[in-house]
């Protein structure tokens, strides 16, 4: 489990020479969160170009917010709360249209054993969740974090993290149990 | 089916397009690029400005000179035609006397 609370130690060499303006030092650090930042906003909508997108403007935030990220790991905890309240923002100020019912048949028709197709499915399932849900699925299952991580990011009390969790678990298992 | 497991294998990390990292640089780069400032606008636009009225005072010198000349034509023309008139009638005159 990774520590995403802020703690005021191990500033990387990467991070300083960012601060002070270095683009290249800058430039480092993106390669060392990208996968991270544009997953969570690729597993939220489902969609890369979008994802690319909300990731640019994530890095983008990062770098005016530099002067404040006092350690690796508030880093961390910074950029998975402000991914994630941007896909948040974004799917409420948008409300994105949801793959209709009729991609799950086609779906439906393939063969359900294949990981890949499961995957797919998944993740058309996962779109389909209220946009806190689907917030909090992806930190549990990509990052792998705790309600009580997860309820620091969202800014929600833990059990109100769990209960969403075990919702979106119920909701994805009935999509799965209808179109199997 | 373990659906914690297959989630977490759909929803593994993935990386972005390669120079993900750059596009970012670029577009950091062009937003820190200084705007010009409120005095080269200005001066922009008294260039501008000076263009333009430059080239109407020269199309309205050019018009002007068109119109003298054609005036100046009209007028040789008249003073030809009249010169003609007034020896046609010298000529009736003197045929008439005879």
């Amino acid at each position: 489990m990774t520590a995403i609370m802020p703690t005021a130690v191990d500033l990387p060499a990467a991070l300083t020479r960012a601060q002070s303006g270095d683009h290249d030092a800058f430039a480092e650090v993106i390669e060392q969160h990208e996968a991270m930042v544009y997953s969570l906003a690729y597993h939220f909508f489902n969609d890369r170009g979008r994802a690319e997108e909300i990731a640019q403007d994530v890095f983008l935030q990062l770098y005016r917010n530099l002067g404040t990220i006092e350690s690796d790991a508030h880093l961390l905890f910074w950029l998975r709360q402000v991914t994630t309240r941007r896909c948040i923002d974004v799917t409420r100020r948008s409300r994105m249209k949801a793959v209709s019912l009729d991609d799950a048949g086609e779906l439906r028709a393939a063969e359900k054993k294949h990981d890949a197709l499961l995957d797919r499915r998944l993740k058309t399932f996962i779109e389909q969740l209220p946009d806190i849900q689907r917030a909090v699925v992806t930190l549990r299952y990509q990052e792998d974090l705790d309600p009580s991580d997860i309820c620091r990011i969202v800014q929600l009390p833990v059990n109100t993290v769990k209960s969403h969790l075990h919702r979106a678990l119920q909701s994805l298992r009935r999509k799965l149990g209808e179109h199997p | 089916m373990n659906l914690e497991n297959d989630l977490r294998r759909a929803l593994h990390r993935e990386s972005p397009a390669p120079g993900f990292a750059g596009r970012v640089i670029q577009r950091i780069e062009r937003d820190e690029r200084p705007a010009r400032p409120v005095w080269w606008r200005a001066a922009a636009a008294s260039v501008t400005l000076a263009a333009i009225l430059g080239g109407y005072a020269v199309h309205e010198a050019a018009e002007r000179r068109r119109g003298e000349r054609a005036r100046e034509e009209v007028l040789r023309a008249m003073s030809i035609a009249s010169e003609k008139v007034r020896i046609a009638r010298q000529e009736v005159r003197q045929i008439g006397s005879h």
